[in-house]
Protein backbone atom coordinates (compact mmCIF):
# COMPACT_ATOMS: atom_id res chain seq x y z
CA UNK A 1 0.00 0.00 0.00
CA UNK A 2 1.46 3.14 -1.21
CA UNK A 3 1.46 5.86 1.22
CA UNK A 4 -1.04 7.95 -0.17
CA UNK A 5 -3.34 5.52 -0.18
CA UNK A 6 -2.76 4.70 2.90
CA UNK A 7 -3.62 8.30 3.95
CA UNK A 8 -6.62 8.43 2.01
CA UNK A 9 -7.87 5.36 3.54
CA UNK A 10 -7.15 6.71 7.01
CA UNK A 11 -8.69 10.17 6.37
CA UNK A 12 -12.05 8.49 4.65
CA UNK A 13 -12.19 6.01 7.89
CA UNK A 14 -11.77 8.81 9.66
CA UNK A 15 -14.98 10.48 8.23
CA UNK A 16 -17.20 7.79 8.29
CA UNK A 17 -16.46 6.93 11.72
CA UNK A 18 -17.76 10.62 12.98
CA UNK A 19 -20.29 10.16 10.61
CA UNK A 20 -21.64 7.47 12.26
CA UNK A 21 -20.71 8.77 15.56
CA UNK A 22 -22.57 12.81 14.54
CA UNK A 23 -25.07 11.72 12.20
CA UNK A 24 -28.13 11.56 14.28
CA UNK A 25 -27.11 13.31 16.64
CA UNK A 26 -26.72 16.23 14.14
CA UNK A 27 -29.21 15.69 11.97
CA UNK A 28 -32.13 13.46 13.19
CA UNK A 29 -32.59 14.29 16.81
CA UNK A 30 -36.04 14.24 16.93
CA UNK A 31 -36.78 11.02 14.91
CA UNK A 32 -35.93 7.07 16.88
CA UNK A 33 -34.35 4.69 14.18
CA UNK A 34 -37.19 2.25 13.10
CA UNK A 35 -36.76 -1.10 15.63
CA UNK A 36 -36.44 -3.73 12.54
CA UNK A 37 -33.04 -1.60 12.01
CA UNK A 38 -32.16 -1.70 15.55
CA UNK A 39 -32.61 -5.28 16.22
CA UNK A 40 -30.07 -5.87 13.03
CA UNK A 41 -27.40 -3.45 14.03
CA UNK A 42 -27.06 -5.80 17.54
CA UNK A 43 -25.86 -8.59 15.45
CA UNK A 44 -23.51 -6.38 13.20
CA UNK A 45 -20.68 -6.65 16.16
CA UNK A 46 -20.62 -10.66 16.00
CA UNK A 47 -21.00 -11.30 12.31
CA UNK A 48 -17.94 -8.33 11.36
CA UNK A 49 -16.01 -9.06 14.28
CA UNK A 50 -16.08 -12.51 12.96
CA UNK A 51 -15.41 -12.48 9.44
CA UNK A 52 -12.72 -9.69 10.32
CA UNK A 53 -10.62 -12.40 12.57
CA UNK A 54 -11.13 -15.34 10.03
CA UNK A 55 -9.59 -12.77 6.88
CA UNK A 56 -6.83 -11.97 9.14
CA UNK A 57 -5.87 -15.69 10.10
CA UNK A 58 -5.73 -16.48 6.48
CA UNK A 59 -3.80 -13.48 5.47
CA UNK A 60 -3.34 -12.91 2.09
CA UNK A 61 -2.55 -16.84 1.10
CA UNK A 62 -6.48 -17.66 1.55
CA UNK A 63 -7.21 -20.76 3.40
CA UNK A 64 -3.22 -22.08 3.00
CA UNK A 65 -2.11 -19.42 4.60
CA UNK A 66 -4.00 -20.50 7.76
CA UNK A 67 -1.27 -21.94 10.35
CA UNK A 68 -1.52 -24.55 12.68
CA UNK A 69 -0.18 -22.35 15.77
CA UNK A 70 -2.23 -19.11 14.87
CA UNK A 71 -5.31 -21.67 14.80
CA UNK A 72 -4.11 -23.11 18.21
CA UNK A 73 -3.76 -19.39 19.86
CA UNK A 74 -7.48 -18.27 18.74
CA UNK A 75 -8.52 -21.70 19.88
CA UNK A 76 -7.37 -21.08 23.42
CA UNK A 77 -7.97 -18.02 23.58
CA UNK A 78 -11.58 -18.48 22.38
CA UNK A 79 -11.90 -20.91 25.01
CA UNK A 80 -10.59 -18.79 27.76
CA UNK A 81 -12.58 -16.08 26.61
CA UNK A 82 -15.33 -18.03 27.07
CA UNK A 83 -14.69 -19.31 30.51
CA UNK A 84 -13.79 -16.00 32.01
CA UNK A 85 -15.49 -13.11 29.64
CA UNK A 86 -12.12 -11.18 30.63
CA UNK A 87 -10.12 -9.81 27.58
CA UNK A 88 -6.15 -9.49 28.87
CA UNK A 89 -6.67 -13.58 30.21
CA UNK A 90 -7.81 -14.78 26.62
CA UNK A 91 -4.72 -12.16 25.01
CA UNK A 92 -2.35 -13.78 27.40
CA UNK A 93 -3.34 -17.42 27.27
CA UNK A 94 -3.75 -17.43 23.64
CA UNK A 95 -0.37 -15.50 23.07
CA UNK A 96 1.26 -18.27 25.59
CA UNK A 97 -0.37 -21.24 23.61
CA UNK A 98 0.67 -19.80 20.10
CA UNK A 99 5.00 -19.62 21.31
CA UNK A 100 4.08 -23.00 23.06
CA UNK A 101 3.40 -24.26 19.86
CA UNK A 102 5.93 -22.50 17.82
CA UNK A 103 8.65 -23.82 20.51
CA UNK A 104 7.29 -27.57 19.95
CA UNK A 105 6.86 -27.68 16.04
CA UNK B 1 -17.16 28.51 24.06
CA UNK B 2 -16.23 28.21 27.61
CA UNK B 3 -14.30 25.33 28.22
CA UNK B 4 -16.25 23.73 31.25
CA UNK B 5 -13.67 22.44 34.40
CA UNK B 6 -12.81 18.81 34.52
CA UNK B 7 -15.40 16.57 36.20
CA UNK B 8 -13.42 14.87 39.36
CA UNK B 9 -16.52 12.05 38.80
CA UNK B 10 -15.37 10.78 35.27
CA UNK B 11 -11.70 10.23 36.47
CA UNK B 12 -13.16 7.48 39.02
CA UNK B 13 -16.03 6.21 36.22
CA UNK B 14 -13.62 6.27 33.47
CA UNK B 15 -10.14 4.53 34.90
CA UNK B 16 -11.97 1.26 35.53
CA UNK B 17 -13.19 1.41 31.85
CA UNK B 18 -10.29 2.00 30.76
CA UNK B 19 -7.91 -0.72 32.34
CA UNK B 20 -9.59 -3.55 30.23
CA UNK B 21 -8.89 -1.61 26.99
CA UNK B 22 -5.10 -1.10 27.78
CA UNK B 23 -3.99 -4.61 25.75
CA UNK B 24 -5.98 -3.24 23.14
CA UNK B 25 -4.11 -0.09 22.72
CA UNK B 26 -1.21 -2.15 23.59
CA UNK B 27 -2.04 -4.59 20.61
CA UNK B 28 -2.89 -1.78 18.33
CA UNK B 29 0.60 -0.23 19.03
CA UNK B 30 1.85 -3.56 17.84
CA UNK B 31 0.14 -3.85 14.70
CA UNK B 32 1.07 -0.59 13.72
CA UNK B 33 4.59 -1.02 13.67
CA UNK B 34 3.68 -4.61 11.91
CA UNK B 35 1.60 -2.89 8.94
CA UNK B 36 1.83 -2.18 5.66
CA UNK B 37 1.29 1.82 6.21
CA UNK B 38 4.06 3.43 7.13
CA UNK B 39 4.33 4.06 11.04
CA UNK B 40 3.29 7.40 11.24
CA UNK B 41 0.08 7.32 9.36
CA UNK B 42 -1.27 4.02 11.41
CA UNK B 43 -0.57 6.36 14.42
CA UNK B 44 -2.67 9.20 12.88
CA UNK B 45 -5.29 6.75 12.79
CA UNK B 46 -6.00 7.67 16.73
CA UNK B 47 -6.39 11.47 16.08
CA UNK B 48 -8.50 10.95 12.58
CA UNK B 49 -10.35 7.70 13.81
CA UNK B 50 -10.07 7.12 17.58
CA UNK B 51 -12.10 4.05 17.45
CA UNK B 52 -10.34 0.84 18.31
CA UNK B 53 -11.68 -1.50 16.64
CA UNK B 54 -11.92 0.30 13.46
CA UNK B 55 -8.56 1.69 13.92
CA UNK B 56 -6.80 -1.38 14.48
CA UNK B 57 -9.03 -3.29 10.99
CA UNK B 58 -7.61 -0.02 8.95
CA UNK B 59 -4.17 -1.12 9.88
CA UNK B 60 -3.86 -4.67 9.41
CA UNK B 61 -5.66 -4.99 6.50
CA UNK B 62 -3.70 -2.47 4.93
CA UNK B 63 -1.22 -5.28 3.82
CA UNK B 64 -3.91 -7.36 1.79
CA UNK B 65 -6.66 -5.45 0.83
CA UNK B 66 -7.55 -2.37 -2.00
CA UNK B 67 -8.82 0.83 0.32
CA UNK B 68 -12.20 0.15 -0.94
CA UNK B 69 -12.30 -3.22 0.94
CA UNK B 70 -10.50 -1.61 3.96
CA UNK B 71 -12.80 1.55 4.34
CA UNK B 72 -16.02 -0.52 3.86
CA UNK B 73 -14.87 -3.54 6.60
CA UNK B 74 -14.29 0.22 9.18
CA UNK B 75 -17.57 1.72 7.78
CA UNK B 76 -19.34 -1.55 8.99
CA UNK B 77 -17.31 -2.44 12.21
CA UNK B 78 -18.53 1.22 13.28
CA UNK B 79 -22.31 0.95 12.74
CA UNK B 80 -22.61 0.21 16.05
CA UNK B 81 -21.55 4.04 16.65
CA UNK B 82 -24.76 4.85 14.95
CA UNK B 83 -26.90 2.92 17.72
CA UNK B 84 -25.07 5.02 20.22
CA UNK B 85 -25.66 8.44 18.20
CA UNK B 86 -29.17 7.26 18.27
CA UNK B 87 -29.75 6.19 21.67
CA UNK B 88 -27.89 9.87 22.74
CA UNK B 89 -29.27 12.31 20.12
CA UNK B 90 -32.13 13.24 22.76
CA UNK B 91 -29.85 14.11 25.37
CA UNK B 92 -27.70 16.11 22.69
CA UNK B 93 -30.79 17.98 21.59
CA UNK B 94 -30.90 20.81 23.90
CA UNK B 95 -26.96 21.05 24.16
CA UNK B 96 -25.10 24.11 22.36
CA UNK B 97 -24.31 23.82 18.89
CA UNK B 98 -20.72 23.68 19.25
CA UNK B 99 -21.26 20.52 21.39
CA UNK B 100 -23.45 18.89 19.23
CA UNK B 101 -20.01 19.14 16.48
CA UNK B 102 -17.31 18.18 18.84
CA UNK B 103 -19.16 15.38 21.15
CA UNK B 104 -19.83 12.86 18.82
CA UNK B 105 -16.11 12.65 18.17
CA UNK B 106 -15.37 11.08 21.23
CA UNK B 107 -18.59 8.55 21.20
CA UNK B 108 -16.31 5.10 22.17
CA UNK B 109 -17.81 2.59 23.71
CA UNK B 110 -16.90 3.15 27.23
CA UNK B 111 -18.21 7.00 27.08
CA UNK B 112 -21.86 5.74 25.64
CA UNK B 113 -21.61 3.49 28.85
CA UNK B 114 -20.71 6.58 31.48
CA UNK B 115 -22.49 8.73 29.28
CA UNK B 116 -25.77 7.25 29.26
CA UNK B 117 -25.31 5.94 33.02
CA UNK B 118 -25.30 9.41 33.75
CA UNK B 119 -28.14 10.83 31.32
CA UNK B 120 -29.86 12.50 34.67
CA UNK B 121 -27.52 15.09 35.19
CA UNK B 122 -28.82 18.50 34.14
CA UNK B 123 -27.49 19.88 30.70
CA UNK B 124 -24.34 21.52 31.70
CA UNK B 125 -23.39 19.21 34.49
CA UNK B 126 -24.03 16.00 31.43
CA UNK B 127 -21.30 18.17 28.93
CA UNK B 128 -18.86 18.32 31.48
CA UNK B 129 -18.96 14.74 32.64
CA UNK B 130 -18.92 13.93 28.74
CA UNK B 131 -16.31 16.15 28.30
CA UNK B 132 -14.34 15.05 30.85
CA UNK B 133 -14.18 11.29 30.30
CA UNK B 134 -14.07 11.64 26.46
CA UNK B 135 -10.33 13.48 26.87
CA UNK B 136 -9.52 11.20 29.47
CA UNK B 137 -10.10 8.79 27.00
CA UNK B 138 -8.29 10.28 24.33
CA UNK B 139 -5.68 11.15 26.12
CA UNK B 140 -4.86 7.89 27.92
CA UNK B 141 -5.33 5.93 24.55
CA UNK B 142 -3.22 7.70 22.62
CA UNK B 143 -0.20 7.12 25.39
CA UNK B 144 -0.96 3.36 25.92
CA UNK B 145 -0.90 3.13 22.32
CA UNK B 146 2.35 4.95 21.66
CA UNK B 147 3.93 2.68 24.30
CA UNK B 148 2.42 -0.09 22.27
CA UNK B 149 4.31 1.24 19.44
CA UNK B 150 7.87 0.93 21.36
CA UNK B 151 7.25 -2.25 22.71
CA UNK B 152 6.30 -3.79 19.48
CA UNK B 153 9.35 -2.19 17.94
CA UNK B 154 11.69 -3.60 20.87
CA UNK B 155 10.14 -7.12 20.54
CA UNK B 156 11.68 -10.02 18.12
CA UNK B 157 9.76 -10.87 14.92
CA UNK B 158 9.97 -14.68 15.79
CA UNK B 159 7.48 -13.81 18.77
CA UNK B 160 4.60 -13.84 16.47
CA UNK B 161 2.68 -10.76 17.61
CA UNK B 162 0.86 -10.40 14.42
CA UNK B 163 -1.19 -12.92 15.34
CA UNK B 164 -2.19 -10.15 18.53
CA UNK B 165 -5.01 -8.35 16.46
CA UNK B 166 -6.65 -12.30 14.97
CA UNK B 167 -6.52 -13.39 18.94
CA UNK B 168 -7.77 -9.96 20.43
CA UNK B 169 -10.44 -10.10 17.84
CA UNK B 170 -11.59 -13.63 18.51
CA UNK B 171 -11.92 -12.70 22.15
CA UNK B 172 -13.73 -9.89 21.68
CA UNK B 173 -16.37 -11.66 19.81
CA UNK B 174 -16.81 -14.42 21.95
CA UNK B 175 -17.15 -12.07 24.71
CA UNK B 176 -20.00 -9.98 23.38
CA UNK B 177 -21.87 -13.23 22.44
CA UNK B 178 -24.66 -12.81 25.01
CA UNK B 179 -27.72 -14.49 23.12
CA UNK B 180 -28.31 -17.27 20.66
CA UNK B 181 -28.94 -14.94 17.83
CA UNK B 182 -25.31 -13.79 18.27
CA UNK B 183 -23.95 -16.67 18.00
CA UNK B 184 -25.81 -17.49 15.09
CA UNK B 185 -24.78 -14.14 13.95
CA UNK B 186 -21.37 -15.10 14.42
CA UNK B 187 -20.84 -18.72 13.40
CA UNK B 188 -22.56 -17.49 10.02
CA UNK B 189 -20.40 -15.11 9.46
CA UNK B 190 -17.19 -17.27 10.00
CA UNK B 191 -18.61 -20.31 7.74
CA UNK B 192 -19.03 -17.64 4.76
CA UNK B 193 -16.11 -15.67 5.09
CA UNK B 194 -14.10 -19.32 5.05
CA UNK B 195 -16.02 -20.66 1.57
CA UNK B 196 -15.12 -16.70 0.59
CA UNK B 197 -11.64 -16.47 1.24
CA UNK B 198 -10.89 -16.66 -2.21
CA UNK B 199 -13.15 -13.21 -3.35
CA UNK B 200 -10.52 -10.40 -4.35
CA UNK B 201 -9.63 -7.68 -1.89
CA UNK B 202 -10.95 -9.32 1.28
CA UNK B 203 -14.44 -8.85 0.02
CA UNK B 204 -15.01 -11.98 2.10
CA UNK B 205 -15.35 -9.79 5.19
CA UNK B 206 -18.37 -7.61 3.74
CA UNK B 207 -20.05 -10.42 2.14
CA UNK B 208 -19.69 -12.62 5.63
CA UNK B 209 -20.25 -9.91 7.59
CA UNK B 210 -24.16 -9.64 5.46
CA UNK B 211 -25.32 -13.37 5.74
CA UNK B 212 -23.91 -13.02 9.82
CA UNK B 213 -26.05 -9.83 10.14
CA UNK B 214 -28.66 -11.37 8.40
CA UNK B 215 -28.77 -14.60 9.92
CA UNK B 216 -29.04 -13.19 13.69
CA UNK B 217 -31.95 -11.51 13.09
CA UNK B 218 -33.77 -14.08 11.22
CA UNK B 219 -32.73 -16.12 14.52
CA UNK B 220 -34.23 -13.89 16.56
CA UNK B 221 -37.11 -13.14 14.59
CA UNK B 222 -37.15 -17.70 14.74
CA UNK B 223 -36.61 -17.25 18.15
CA UNK B 224 -39.54 -14.70 18.92
CA UNK B 225 -41.92 -16.33 16.95
CA UNK B 226 -41.23 -19.85 18.83
CA UNK B 227 -41.94 -17.97 22.31
CA UNK B 228 -45.20 -16.64 21.65
CA UNK B 229 -46.45 -19.89 19.80
CA UNK B 230 -45.22 -21.40 23.19
CA UNK B 231 -47.49 -18.97 25.03
CA UNK B 232 -50.80 -20.85 26.80
CA UNK B 233 -53.52 -20.47 24.39
CA UNK B 234 -56.10 -17.38 25.14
Amino acid sequence: MTTIAAITAVLSVGVLTYLSRAGLILFLAERPLPMQIQRALRYVGPAVLSALTVTLVAGSEGVGGVEFAEVSAIAVGGVIAALTRNLIASLVVGMAALWLVLLIT
Amino acid sequence: MPLPRPDPSAVKDGIPLFIPAIPFALVLGVAIIESAMPDEVGWSTNLFIFAGAAQLATVSLAATSTWVTLVLTAAVINLRHVMYSAALAPRFESQPRWFRWVGPYFLIDQLYVLSSAAAERDDDDWRRYYLSVGTLFFTCWMGTVTIGLFVGSAIPEEWRLDVAPAVMFAGLVIIGITTRPAAVAALAAVVTTLIALDVPNNGGILIGAIVGVSAGYLAERAIDRNDTSEEPAR
